[in-house]
């Protein structure tokens, strides 16, 4: 089911109107990487510098590092599914997300999609208006709904501000998620893609983000087992566990299978999925989020453990 | 007079101009009314008399300033909703009222296809019409375990399929996705919606099943629906308009036996605004008398019964959380001042009030900055608008287009559910609208409700709800002679076309609904029921399909 192909990471940009989005896509256009696709909201906006444009067909343009950039223009699936059948694979896959939408269901896209992987959610705040966004009564919601599960905030702008409201803004940020990592930018300093990535961050799986709640403080847990599962066990092990525990998610082996499964557990609710091949070479990789309650790692070791196809060595 | 002219007799003619509000004849040339009369008056000079209408009632054919080319797609595939709905052939097909006439209509249309695990689409579901059942993967493996089985519903965002399709798709366990929704056993229940799920499943399919190219076909089966109807002007309200789509437009509407004119909408979320600009000053550079472009569609909000419209406080009657923006509040300016500038008229989907607000606010500015008289921009379901809301209408010179259908469909639910009865009871709130004095129409949003201009009349007049409750029918409720307005020259009025369509007076097209019963003399609760024999559109005559 699964082609043999590699898997393209995908980026999704997030943010809400105003926030440098495109500022942003147009900078990774001019610094992008070979065989880049960008799939973006608006052309119009979109300003390169005109040596770098090889082509323009009205939905696409080309350039000369290699790098395409797609109007998502009437339908995203379509402009999306245009991306996916190019003849060659592209290397890494951009969008800009709406700016009255939630990235993360763009993002999901690379979660279910054969091909591709999630490579991070970037959203873009203006440093000069996030605080009041945030708290506006009439897009509050829709702002604070694109923080929830990103990677990384771009807070922009940060030149154009004093240092009271850039204060104001990385605390109005931090209020939505006490763990969100927050990058300062200006339109001089944008990072790109490959700046952003944190020293020794695993990204072979990706933990959900846990739920928005600036009040708790939680608790990381990981499990490595170099063995596999018993497909059979999982479910008791999994009931057994602790409420505690929000999350896991990570990549496993089956007892029996070859193909790498992707573990995801939200809640209770859990489920299996082939993963792409180059993820996890390893047995079991898993890590969990839970509450400050969470129990210690031994008494959950000891659960998951049950789940261990006989004659595993952990 | 002149000699080409034909004199149709009638019953009854209604025509809906004030100055001569009911006539025994009518006369046409060239495709247009030369005059409404008595015999004595139009049959002089040589002019034919045709009495084949002398036992029908002649109106004005009706207007639906709100539907969708979708109508004409829909009906390649088995319908699977609650309600009667009669197809393009004419044919009443009958509502499926539970899952197990869902499943066993389904059956039919599997036995009836080839053996080759083609997917097998269906539409018009929706769980409120049936308490709020589900149809889930097992409902759904009755009808085929091997080919892909999936029933879109009602709303068109949301699909239901079999197990078949999940595992084709790889979402059987992708419940971490958001919008694949678990069921009971852990696995996906077969509910999928959201760009992740629908792009996986198009992808597994190979397709997606609503999008494509629209044919000649689908909008001749939409024209089809439309004679059956009544109907002689109907909106395509939300498309791309790409070059194919375009040029089948102009294609099929350029041909003498293609029955109805077609006012397609611009969609603004697939064009700048000086894209969208450019391409309606290109396309109505070909002036057609059946093909009408002007009109670009702006969509702020969602749905009230699917909890996306917009509302302001207090919100959801049931506490949901409140809707989404397609279009930021503070974008929407930005959008409708350059259209305004330009000369569009705009027509602007509101359901929620707090969306409603945002255009109003949105016009008004526009309204300041570069004051333009008789615009007609015209908010397009405003269903939740207050008085002091259509009050700034008026002041504005902005029309309305309200969704009376929702009252029969959707009405128990807004009661219950979504808004309270203060609320639901002025919904769509045609009365307020006519006391303010707003123009306005009614409409079906076909494919989303049935298209069937005098059912949409009747819930205006009767507002009663699918399950019998009468939602302010005291204060909103409409007069027959109203509604009947609100179905041809009001509704023409909000397309900017009352010059050429929407009364039988001289001058405009002969487009007639022909009629076999007086709607002003039946029961007003039998409105509804008044059979359609056919329409005249630009004179020439089509007698309705039945089957």
């Amino acid at each position: 089911m699964r082609k043999a192909t590699a898997t393209i990471p995908v980026t999704v940009i997030g943010g809400f109107l105003g926030a440098g989005k495109t500022t942003f896509v147009n900078h990774l256009l001019a610094t992008g990487g070979p065989r880049t696709a960008v799939l973006v909201n608006d052309f119009g906006e979109i300003n390169v510098d005109a040596t770098l444009i090889q082509g323009h067909d009205g939905t696409t343009m080309t350039l000369t590092n290699g790098c395409i950039c797609c109007s998502i223009g009437t339908s995203f699936i379509e402009t999306m599914c245009k991306v996916l059948d190019a003849e060659v694979p592209f290397e890494r896959i951009v969008i800009e997300a709406s700016g009255v939408g939630d990235p993360w269901k763009i993002a999901e896209i690379a979660l279910i999609e054969p091909t591709l992987r999630l490579d991070r959610v970037i959203v873009l705040a203006d440093a000069s208006r996030i605080a009041a966004l945030i708290d506006d009564a009439r897009v509050g919601a829709t702002v604070r709904s694109q923080f929830e599960r990103c990677d990384v905030v771009l807070l922009s702008k940060t030149d154009l501000v004093d240092a009271a409201t850039r204060a104001a803004a990385r605390a109005a940020v931090l209020a939505l998620r006490s763990d969100m990592r927050i990058v300062e930018t200006t339109r001089d300093s944008l990072p790109t893609l490959a700046s952003l990535d944190a020293p020794g961050k695993v990204s072979a799986f990706r933990a959900d983000s846990p739920p928005v709640d600036h009040r708790e403080t939680f608790r990381s847990f990981a499990y490595r087992r170099d063995g596999a599962f018993d497909r059979g066990r999982i479910a008791g092990a999994v009931a057994a566990l602790p409420p505690e525990l929000l999350r896991l998610k990570g990549s496993c082996r089956l007892d029996g299978e070859d193909a790498p499964q992707v573990f995801q557990m939200v809640e209770g609710v859990w489920s299996l999925s082939p993963s792409a091949p180059e993820q996890s070479e390893s047995g079991i990789v898993l890590v969990g989020v839970g509450t400050r309650d969470l129990p210690p790692p031994s008494v959950l070791d000891a659960i998951l453990d049950r789940a261990l196809a006989a004659g595993a060595v952990s | 007079m002149n000699h080409d002219n034909v004199v149709y007799s009638a019953r009854n003619i209604i025509t809906m101009n004030p100055s001569r509000p009911t006539a025994t004849h009518v006369a046409v040339r060239d495709g247009r009314v030369v005059a409404t009369g008595s015999a004595d008056e139009l049959c002089v000079n040589g002019a034919r008399l045709d009495n084949r209408f002398a036992d029908k009632v002649l109106m004005p054919g009706f207007v639906e300033g709100h539907a969708h080319i979708m109508e004409g797609l829909m009906w390649k595939q088995p319908y699977v909703g609650a309600f009667d709905r009669r197809s393009p052939e004419g044919k009443v097909v009958a509502g499926v009222p539970d899952i197990d006439s869902i499943v066993s209509r389904l059956q039919q249309a599997e036995a009836a296809m080839p053996d080759d695990n083609s997917p097998l689409y269906a539409w018009g579901f929706d769980p409120l019409h049936i308490g709020g059942k589900m149809l889930t993967r097992q409902d759904l493996d009755r009808v085929s375990t091997k080919r892909p089985v999936l029933v879109v519903h009602a709303s068109f965002h949301i699909n239901n399929v079999n197990t078949a399709t999940l595992e084709l798709a790889d979402l059987l366990h992708a419940t971490d996705i958001s919008g694949v929704v678990a069921g009971a056993d852990g696995l996906a229940s077969g509910e999928l919606q959201g760009i992740p799920a629908r792009m996986r499943l198009f992808r597994a399919l190979g397709h997606n099943p609503l999008a494509g190219t629209i044919t000649e076909a689908d909008v001749r089966r939409y024209a089809a629906s439309s004679c059956v109807q009544g109907v002689t002007t109907i909106t395509d309200l939300h498309n791309d308009l790409n070059d194919p789509t375009i040029e089948v437009y102009r294609s099929v509407t350029s041909q003498d036996d293609f029955g109805v004119r077609l006012v397609p909408a611009l969609a603004a979320v697939s064009h700048t605004p000086e894209q969208a600009i450019a391409k309606l000053e290109a396309l109505r550079q070909q002036p057609s008398a059946k093909l009408h472009y002007g009109i670009v569609k702006l969509v702020v909000d969602g749905s009230i019964q699917g909890f996306t419209a917009r509302l302001r406080w207090p919100g959801y009657h049931n506490g949901a959380a409140n809707g989404l923006w397609y279009i930021a509040p503070e974008e929407l300016p930005r959008l409708v001042d350059k259209y305004h500038r330009a000369g569009v008229q705009l027509h602007i989907h509101t359901n929620g009030d707090e969306a409603t607000e945002a255009a109003l606010d949105a016009i008004e500015a526009a309204q300041i900055a570069a004051p333009r008289p008789d615009h007609r921009h015209t908010l397009q379901h405003c269903q939740m608008a207050d008085a002091a809301q259509f009050r700034r209408m008026k002041n504005l010179g902005v029309c309305a287009n309200l969704f009376a259908n929702h009252i029969y469909y959707w009405g128990d639910a807004h009661y219950e559910l979504t808004m309270g009865p203060e609320r639901a009871s002025r919904i769509d709130a045609t009365g307020t609208a006519r006391r303010i004095g707003v123009p306005f129409a009614i409409h079906s949003d076909a494919p989303v409700t049935p298209l069937a201009p005098l059912f949409t009349a009747w819930c205006a007049v009767n507002r009663v709800t699918s399950g019998g409750r009468v939602l302010g029918r005291d204060t909103e409720a409409l007069t027959v002679e109203q509604a009947l307005a609100a179905i041809t020259v009001d509704a023409a009025y909000t397309l900017k076309m009352d010059h050429l369509v929407g009364s039988i007076e001289t001058g405009k097209y002969a487009d007639f609904a022909v009629l076999e019963d007086d709607p002003l003399s039946v029961a007003p609760e039998k409105l509804k029921d008044v059979a359609i024999w056919g329409t005249v559109v630009g004179g020439v005559v089509r007698e309705a399909p039945r089957a």
